[in-house]
């Protein structure tokens, strides 16, 4: 139990201080390996059932160069779970704290809407909650709602949280807390997204985020992301 | 003694007003029969038409605005920014008189406080419809993040409103001499001028801007100079404000407005001018010569973007060149014409404020990310159209009931030119009397 992560809406960052036994989780994204198949994009939006202009993860698709030498780079992108998070550190209420397994949080009873940490994150990860529905598209959208956190929420309502709150990725803790992968890395066709405890030295994610090839973005803002992309 | 300066509610003989709140009879109106049915027939008006856009608010949330993740700021924002200024700019004037004793100011003593009360609260109204979740804007005083300039400036200005507040009671019982002793009344406004001027220069305007200034993802906000920038603008626009509240409520009762006042106050505009100029064109060349590539983007689109109007004309041409030409020009002779001058200021700095807020927000954070696009909608007007004419009306309404335009019972000079004749007359008058 001591990973479950479902108390996290009631607890605050004076108490999620990590300790030994928890785990300190990252993912490291093979640029080499992304294929631009947007896989993960469709497969977060299925698993968070987020509603219209909410994605917690997307994949930029670059193209640098004049022909002939043209490079295309896809850009997967998921909240970075800063470990010294812009985000977090201008939310007037404490409703955003960094989680003691390392993830970045944001709690829906708590977040006045103030949009300030969207303007604050140098990652564009953060979108607000509108209150959109697919329901025009989509049969029984509104009839349930992603388990994030661990909080069972019911049926989407047009002014219940987290309508009108701000809402990013969570590395899905909901499935991290019964040991499952985030959505997107389970998907991922062309297996170019690895998930793990920075914690243990001998996991996947500590040796590759090593690696020479590893980098992370806007590094010089000091941010310290905990996703690592390999060039 | 002629009952002219009777009338302006000398109180030589004062029996029964026992309350500062009570209204004095013998106290001139705010406004005469005639302008009392206009202002208010257009403030009516007004709210009528901008009640649509808080039903849309309240009803439809921030889906009605033209906001999005990538643009998550806009118009209310401004008008937020844009009010605390108006604030923070005319309480600064307020303690030109009751800190730096600078009497000449005196007249405009009490209204300058009211209206720096009165643009808080419309300030505070702007930022609270802007809010996802409405109903939770009280818990930001219940929790407090140390790091969040926001949740500082939510207490700060608690306390400036307080603050505030109480330098208007005491300023109003000064008015009607129902102090003990109107030395210690002086000293007292003294007093709480005196905290007010940090809290609002570092406190509530300083910190507004340093809610733009910490962060480091948007170019053009992060930055030391930002802070200070907004303090100089606050003078400017909430100077401005003051011009011209003056000399409407003035014309609107059938007095003649002060020109010595309305000269002083546009030597102080001219002043805020200069120096909003000069910083203004540091935080410009600055980026420019150093090629910071994020902010050129963003200083280009002010300049030649789609918007590009709103920074030449309305926050360059009207906000600061065209009110300083005015004051240095031969027109400067003409109240009139110095009044046009601070209200052409008051609108312009409106374009400062939403070039604060917007173009930063417009370039991608990352390559290959959307750009921002944003234009206020029809809600987004309407609701700005209801808390500025409701700002007004609560202005007004306390007008009506508080002596906030009259002026200091010692003040011969100010009495005489409202009753019409020159100060000499009036002590020639009451010498022989
Ligand atoms: S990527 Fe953005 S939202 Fe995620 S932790 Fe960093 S600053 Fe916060
Ligand atoms: S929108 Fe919510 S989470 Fe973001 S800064 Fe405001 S209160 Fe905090």
């Amino acid at each position: 139990m001591a990973r479950q992560n479902v108390t996290i809406h009631t607890t605050r960052p004076s108490d999620t201080k990590p300790t030994p036994e928890d785990p300190s989780w990252a993912m490291v994204i093979d640029l080499q390996k992304c294929v631009g198949c947007d896989s993960c994009t469709v497969a977060c939006k299925a698993e968070n059932r987020t509603p219209p202009g909410v994605s917690y993860n997307v994949v930029v698709e670059e193209e640098t160069g004049t022909y002939p030498n043209v490079r295309r780079v896809n850009l997967p992108r998921p909240c970075m779970q800063c470990d010294v998070p812009p985000c977090v550190s201008v939310c007037p209420v404490n409703a955003t704290y960094k989680n003691s397994d390392g993830v970045v949080v944001i709690d829906a009873e708590r977040c006045i809407g103030c949009r300030y940490c969207i303007t604050a994150c140098p990652y564009g990860a953060r979108s607000f909650d509108f209150g959109g529905t697919y329901s025009d598209e989509m049969q029984g959208y509104t009839d349930v709602q992603s388990p994030e956190y661990g909080v069972q929420r019911g049926k989407r309502g047009s002014y219940t949280p987290p309508v009108g709150t701000v809402r990013k990725c969570t590395f899905c803790t909901h499935r991290t807390a019964r040991g499952e992968e985030p959505a997107c890395c389970e998907t991922c066709i062309g297996d170019a997204r690895y998930f793990g405890d920075l914690n243990d030295p001998n996991s996947v994610v500590s040796q590759l985020a090593a690696s020479p090839r590893a980098f992370r973005l806007r590094e010089e803002l000091g941010t310290e992301p905990r996703v690592w992309y390999l060039r | 003694m002629s009952t002219a300066s009777r009338a302006r509610g000398i109180p030589t003989t004062s029996p029964q007003r026992s309350h500062w709140w009570s209204r004095d009879p013998n106290t001139a109106p705010f406004l005469n029969p005639r302008a009392r049915t206009i202002w208010y027939a257009v403030l009516m008006l007004a709210l009528a038409v901008g009640s649509w856009g808080l039903y849309n608010r309240v009803f439809g949330g921030l889906a009605t605005t033209d906001l999005t993740s990538t643009m998550p700021w806009g118009a209310w924002v401004a008008f937020y920014i844009y009010f605390v200024g108006l604030s923070a700019g005319a309480f600064l004037v307020s303690s030109l008189i009751y800190v730096f004793g600078m009497h000449q100011f005196e007249r405009i003593g009490r209204a300058a406080l009211l209206s720096a009360i009165v643009s808080m609260g419309v300030a505070l109204c702007f930022i609270g419809a802007d809010l996802g979740r409405m109903e939770r804007a009280p818990i930001t005083l219940l929790f407090f993040h140390w790091t969040s300039p926001l949740s500082w400036e939510v207490r700060f200005y608690t306390l400036y409103i307080a603050l505030l507040i109480a330098e208007l009671v005491v300023a109003i019982r000064l008015q009607k001499r129902l102090v003990r002793s109107v030395e210690a009344a002086h000293r007292t406004m003294r007093i709480l001028g005196t905290i007010g001027v940090p809290l609002a220069i570092f406190g509530v305007h300083g910190g507004t801007g340093t809610i733009f200034a910490v962060v480091k993802a948007r170019a053009m906000w992060a930055g030391g100079l930002f802070p200070v920038i907004f303090v100089i603008s606050a003078m400017v626009s909430g100077t401005a404000l003051l011009m011209a509240v003056h000399y409407w409520q003035a014309r609107g009762a059938g007095r003649v407005p002060d020109r010595a006042l309305i000269r002083n106050l546009s030597t102080v505009l001219l002043a805020a001018i200069f120096i909003d100029l000069g910083l203004t064109f540091y935080e410009f060349i600055v980026p420019l010569l150093a090629f910071e590539h994020h902010d050129q983007s963003i200083i280009m689109l002010q300049a030649f973007g789609p918007y590009a109007w709103t920074f030449w004309i309305v926050q360059m041409f009207m906000g600061l060149l065209l009110p300083a030409a005015i004051i240095l020009s031969p027109l400067k002779k003409r109240t009139g014409a110095l009044v046009a001058a601070a209200m052409i200021c008051v609108i312009g700095i409106i374009g400062v404020r939403f070039n604060i807020v917007v173009p930063p927000l417009i370039p991608p954070v990352i390559e290959g990310y959307p750009t921002g696009d944003y234009f206020p909608t029809i809600t987004e007007w309407l609701l700005s159209v209801f808390f500025i004419a409701g700002g007004a009306l609560v202005y007004s309404l306390v007008s009506e009931w508080q002596p906030i335009h009259e002026p200091d019972p010692d003040d011969h000079a100010a009495i005489a030119a409202d009753a019409g004749m020159p100060d000499a007359e009036l002590r020639t008058e009451q010498e022989t009397i």
